[in-house]
């Protein structure tokens, strides 16, 4: 059952992210999910010691397929079993990708004319009207680290937004070395152009981050990392949290990107600057309020702006009590 | 360091080493915390404990199955019938301080008492925690010189120190002066559990009033009250009305929540009764949940009143007569092309949902107390009698769905997967004829 399952899984992640000639390692999963995923947020080892749950986010669990499990968003269509024309395909779709940016380069920043690009004021990032927009997304919990928490993702009332809904359970792994756990996560997935190469999002030039979500008045973290590509930051990241009301409505959270504060492995520090647009890898939202019971978050779209009226550049100033070298 | 505390420092350390080069004389085994050191010097100025004649240990009860118990662990195990609150942690804390005047296996019994807090119910007590930090013998893990300071002078108090710390942090605690003058007594001002402190300070702070939507800590115990204060969190329009359509019966005798009368209150606000009274009767509407609604740790569960979207073509736009503002125009049709510059809307159509009239919340999800609630609005909407209403309610009983293996149907009703289903319409107007 395990082995078809991994089966099943390797051939399916190789029709998004294949490497010919390794296309029948068994253990593709894992490695992908090694490369796409990120490290967990909240400190979950007991005080004192560093948190350094890295535990591969593969498949710890096999069954209920068609609900979606771990880090994989439903695939609810049955995965080709043919090898050599997945990857003919595969090369030929990457070719196509190389063409296009090529194309693109020459008519302007990510194939839309200069002057719209700059000129713009509110940018969708992420939206949610089909199934492939949830294929941009990662979910994960704390049964990587061997918690009980659950968390699903999928298309929402008329495919018009995306349930992120489970239940959080905050008892402790056993495993003698966590001291707390209860976390859910959905993680955007890092934007690849041609050939899987690793690309960024640019919103120097916006200033707020706005989400048009639906929860039920529990609070989200909102995570934001930057791109890893000078050196391996992939424990950083910075963090606000995002309150939600409950109730029927439609919320608009709108977050300027001066209140984010920086965090390393976890825990948040002393040395604080403020995020800088220019190179962001992914997104992600975090549900750890400890509070055991089945929540849910309903998502209509993410998208930046610039809000003229918020002038702010940063929010947390550094103190001289904890860092007095800043300030000699 | 202040002459208050070289004093301190030196009585000390004139005792330490008179006790230490008397043991030594005398060969028996010391510890550097004197026995003959006075009470003054290890208690924080906190209330000084009387002395109380000793509590004998309760008796060993009888069990068969016998779990190894933690060290100290006895001392928190008390009389069947003896209560778990405040009055009896700090006494078996003041146990372990008055058996064990050296204070031997202090950090076991800190993180003991950690653990056990949660029992007694007073995790979000700052006394508690600075009678914690008390046990702590001070002026003993201070760093006396730069080898003290670069090596972690006491690792293991340190990290005990930090973990009372970050269980105030957890619970959201914020220490206040007492705190900082016994870490400081404690473990000097360079030691990590006192920048811990410090940063708890600063975020805390930072971090006290972000929540736009705030909930008081203390949640009414009372579901009636419970209720209203979740749907005045729900409803932003502030001019909504309460109503109570329902009591729970006295309870006297029975719970709280009576299964024939359970308490019903609903909202609703003035536009949303305008627009139920421009509803189309033609057109059914909906009751669906329940939903859940999170208010700090406890969860309830509302059900809506709402109306499918119109399709466009049926849409009305509202005509503003020209007479209705003579001061300026109400409505402009010119044609400014704005460039992209000055366009701060979303290229996105966002999802439309059909308008919510009502919201309720009630102790049972089932038909007959909805349609309670439907006969309640009815007074303040007299044309909801004439439109036919829709039960869409999805299975949960109404408590925390309790996790399965993984096929866990969610509080909302999924499109492809609604259960109950029943049309009310003869009902409704058999009960209004």
């Amino acid at each position: 059952m395990a082995l078809v399952h991994k089966l099943l899984n390797g051939t399916y992640i190789l029709r998004k992210c294949p490497k010919p000639g390794v296309a029948s390692c068994p253990f593709l999963s894992t490695r992908f999910a090694d490369y796409c995923s990120s490290s967990l947020e909240k400190p979950v080892a007991a005080p004192g010691k560093a948190p350094s749950q890295r535990k591969t986010e593969g498949n710890l669990e096999g069954h209920h397929q068609r609900e979606v499990a771990l880090d994989i968003t439903s695939p609810e269509d049955k995965p080709e079993v043919s090898f050599d024309k997945a990857i003919k395909e595969e090369i030929k779709d990457h070719f196509r990708r190389l063409k296009d940016d090529i194309v693109n380069h020459w008519i302007g920043p990510e194939g839309r004319p200069l002057h719209e690009v700059l000129m713009e004021q509110a940018k969708v990032v992420w939206q949610f009207r089909g199934k492939e927009d949830l294929d941009k997304w990662i979910v994960t919990s704390d049964k990587t680290i061997g918690g009980r928490s659950e968390v699903f993702l999928k298309m929402g009332r008329n495919n018009q937004s995306a349930l992120l809904y489970g239940t959080l359970s905050s008892e402790a792994p056993q495993d003698g070395e966590s001291g707390r756990s209860g976390y859910c996560a959905m993680i955007s997935k890092i934007p690849t152009g041609p050939f899987e190469r690793k690309r960024f999002y640019d919103w120097s030039q916006f200033n707020t981050l706005y989400l048009r979500v639906r929860g039920d008045g529990r609070p989200w973290m909102v995570n934001i990392r930057e791109d890893t590509d000078i050196i391996q930051r992939k424990d950083q990241m910075y963090s606000y949290f995002m309150f939600t009301r409950g109730g029927p409505y439609w919320q608009e959270v709108k977050i300027p990107f001066s209140k984010f504060f920086f965090s390393n492995r976890g825990r948040i520090r002393d040395a604080q600057y403020k995020l800088l647009l220019d190179k962001i890898s992914s997104i992600g939202f975090t549900l750890a309020d400890k509070v055991d019971g089945p929540f849910f978050l309903e998502i209509d779209f993410i998208g930046v702006f610039t809000d003229p009226a918020h002038t702010e550049e940063f929010a947390y100033e550094n103190s001289p009590e904890l860092n007095p070298r800043l300030f000699k | 360091m202040s002459w208050a505390q070289a004093i301190l420092l030196a009585r000390g350390l004139s005792r330490g080493w008179g006790g230490i080069c008397s043991t030594a004389l005398t060969g028996a085994p010391f510890s550097q915390v004197t026995p003959q050191a006075p009470r003054g010097l290890h208690c924080s100025t906190a209330a000084h404990q009387p002395d109380s004649p000793l509590v004998p240990r309760p008796p060993e009860p009888q069990r068969g199955l016998v779990k190894a118990l933690a060290p100290h662990e006895e001392l928190f195990r008390q009389a069947p019938d003896g209560v778990r609150d405040k009055a009896s942690f700090v006494q078996a804390v003041q146990n372990f301080t008055q058996y064990n005047v050296h204070k031997r296996g202090h950090v076991d019994f800190i993180y003991l008492a950690l653990r056990k807090m949660r029992e007694y119910g007073v995790e979000r007590d700052l006394a508690i925690y600075n009678l914690l930090l008390d046990i702590f013998p001070k002026e003993v893990f201070r760093p006396r010189n730069i080898f003290h300071s670069i090596f972690l002078h006491y690792p293991r108090q340190q990290e005990c120190g930090i973990a009372v710390l970050e269980q105030m942090e957890n619970h959201g605690v914020m220490p206040n002066k007492e705190t900082e003058f016994l870490l400081t007594q404690i473990f000097g001002r360079k030691s990590y559990p006192m920048l811990k402190f410090v940063r708890m300070k600063l975020w805390f702070t930072r971090f006290k009033n972000i929540n736009p939507f705030p909930v008081p800590r203390d949640l009414p115990q009372d579901p009636v009250d419970l209720a209203r204060l979740a749907l005045r969190h729900m409803e932003p329009d502030l001019s909504a009305r309460v109503t109570v359509y329902q009591m729970p019966l006295s309870k006297d005798s029975t719970d709280a929540t009576d299964p024939t009368e359970p308490h019903i209150i609903g909202i609703q606000s003035p536009d949303q009764q305008a627009a139920l009274a421009h509803h189309d009767p033609a057109r059914p509407i909906f009751i669906e949940g329940p939903f859940s609604l999170w208010l700090r740790d406890k969860c309830v569960y509302y059900h809506i009143l709402r109306a499918d979207l119109l399709p466009p073509e049926e849409r009305e736009v509202e005509e503003i007569p020209e007479e209705w503002n003579l001061y300026y125009p109400m409505q402009l049709d010119l044609a400014y092309g704005r460039s992209s510059w000055d366009d701060y809307e979303f290229n996105i159509d966002e999802v439309e949902e059909g308008p919510v009239f009502a919201i309720c919340m009630a102790g049972a999800h089932d038909q007959a107390t909805l349609a309670k609630w439907i006969q309640g609005l009815q007074e303040t909407n007299p044309t909801l009698a004439r439109i036919p209403v829709v039960f869409r309610l999805s299975a949960s009983s109404g408590e925390l769905l309790a996790s399965s293996s993984g096929l866990e149907e969610p509080p909302l009703t999924p499109p492809e997967g609604r259960e109950e289903e029943e049309n009310n319409q003869q009902r409704q107007q058999q009960s209004q004829s």
